[in-house]
């Protein structure tokens, strides 16, 4: 066996090349892609999604959430280290990974190879419109840091374009897919289910948790283009204070003040 | 022709760069009749389905009941062993083709070599070597038996590896069956002994976290072997392995 070894010359091989056991350094950026997609940005997911949801409340409750969460110390810091490098190393590392999978899915039709593609696909939806989301959204326009209040009517605006109400439920329910069938992997390929019937279970585990942000993400959507808060005000902190004046128009944010 | 045939369409190459060009057979059927019984008869009587006489086709075979690993080939489409595609389970015609990840030899043979490099790469194997009697091992359980058994059926037909999305020549991925003997060797008692050392070799470039999990070599794998399982295994021991080292330095 031993001399068997040594006679084997090193010579040019075609096909796929052996492991090369303990070398590079590829295995820490590939954890560290797959660590970043849950936190933190699964996380922020999380967090934002929980926060759109505020807008069910109206024009006020959401501008408050976007004050609160504009308000946290380091916030700018915070913004680039846990949310815009974490999303641009996790998406440009996964279009890498994504150029050097050869997908087989016509040859071999099986759930887990469709999931693999799926994975792919929703990854892709969900960079390019975060690129467009977080350029119009935080960087175009009303700076919402200053003007917290301002957030509602802002994403009205954006969304009373009916191309972009598409674009946005496309995104949401591919970006939930994506972090839920994300979160089944990260179980899967840390070793957490090691396990056939433990990776089923917590399959219904992430289709329920993918399902449950997709809805509320979607219902989110609902409060800025639904019947309830039609033509909310370029800034409701400034419709407040006309409240006291006669002829405030604002009849469902105004209703809603009275209330608080 | 009152007899009953059946048609076969053989993916045919003289060597490694002469073009490939599909071949068309007509056999006459026979009671259990598989692809490598059909592989027979064609070298028997070496003439295509337009009475052109050919050469017989090149392959792989040994066991001739799916234990020796050597017939892998994509018979319609798939990924199988030839030994056990039974002609009465299959669609006609009958297309086969070598495996595609492999540097072909001819015909539908292919140079698999990477998985023994691959498995000389983790160590696979249990020292027990040595310049004087070492005595008998340590006991294995039943229990533990119970666990590595499956491992153990690995026949290194390459099938996990050829379905596999990530085992390709930009990867360089090392593919299912390596992963799966990297638990089996962990597992034993005395096999043990290079745990760390595996471990460490499949956090290369090409190693473990490669795996995306698509899942297809635990679909096809022909012994049935819990891949997936040891993958997530694996991936957690290489995991801890690397996380000690960088805190033990």
């Amino acid at each position: 066996m031993a001399t068997a070894q040594q006679s084997a010359a090193p010579t040019v091989r075609r096909g796929v090349q052996p492991l090369r056991a303990g070398e590079g350094s590829s295995f820490l950026w590939h954890k560290l892609h797959s660590l970043l997609g849950i936190v933190p940005i699964g996380a922020f997911l999380l967090e934002h999604l929980l926060s759109n949801f505020e807008a069910l409340k109206g024009p006020i409750a959401y501008g408050a959430q976007v004050k609160f969460l504009n308000g946290l110390p380091l916030v700018r810091l915070l913004e680039w280290v846990f949310i815009f490098l974490p999303i641009l190393y996790h998406a440009c590392y996964g279009v890498w990974i994504w150029l050097r999978g050869k997908s087989n899915i016509i040859y071999y039709p099986w759930a887990g190879n469709w999931l693999y593609v799926a994975q792919r696909y929703t990854g892709l939806i969900a960079f390019a419109y975060i690129l467009q989301h977080v350029i119009r959204q935080r960087f175009m326009g009303v700076m919402l840091p200053e003007h917290p209040y301002a957030a509602f009517h802002k994403v009205q605006v954006e969304l009373s374009n009916p191309w972009m109400v598409a674009i946005y439920i496309v995104a949401m329910i591919a970006i939930c897919w994506h972090f839920a069938y994300g979160v089944w992997l990260f179980a899967a390929k840390w070793g957490i289910t090691t396990g056939a019937t433990a990776r089923k279970r917590f399959g219904y585990v992430c289709v329920a948790l993918g399902l449950a942000l997709a809805i509320m993400g979607l219902a989110s959507i609902w409060a800025f283009v639904g019947p309830d808060y039609k033509n909310a005000p370029e800034d409701p902190a400034r419709a407040v204070s006309l409240l006291v004046a006669p002829g405030a128009v604002f009849a469902p944010v105004t209703a809603r003040i009275v209330s608080i | 022709m009152a007899t009953k045939t059946v048609t076969f369409e053989i993916k045919r190459q003289a060597s490694p760069d002469a073009p490939a060009a599909w071949e068309r057979f007509e056999l006459e059927w026979r009671p259990g009749m598989n692809v490598t019984t059909a592989m027979m008869d064609i070298a028997a009587n070496p003439v295509t389905a337009d009475g052109q006489p050919t050469t017989p086709v090149t392959y792989d075979s040994n066991c001739l009941e799916e234990i020796c690993g050597s017939c892998a080939m994509r018979i319609n489409g798939k990924a199988r062993m030839a030994c056990s595609a039974l002609v009465d389970n299959l669609e006609q015609p009958i297309r086969v083709e070598p495996l595609s990840k492999f540097p072909l030899v001819r015909d539908l043979q292919v140079d698999r070599s990477v998985l023994f490099e691959n498995l000389k790469a983790v160590k696979a194997w249990i020292p027990i070597d040595g310049t004087y009697d070492l005595g008998s091992g340590p006991r294995v359980y039943p229990q533990q038996q119970e666990v590595n058994y499956p491992f153990s059926n690995c026949i290194s037909c390459t099938c996990c590896m050829e379905v596999c999305p990530q085992f390709n020549e930009d990867t360089g991925f090392v593919g299912a069956a390596t992963i799966a003997q990297v638990k089996l060797f962990n597992n034993h008692p005395t096999g043990k002994v290079l745990k760390e050392e595996r471990l460490r070799a499949l956090a290369g470039d090409g190693g473990i976290q490669e795996c995306g999990f698509a899942q297809n070599c635990v679909e096809v794998c022909p012994k049935r072997i819990p891949l997936t399982n040891a993958i997530s295994d694996v991936s957690r021991d290489v995991l801890l392995q690397k996380a000690k080292d960088f805190f033990a330095k």
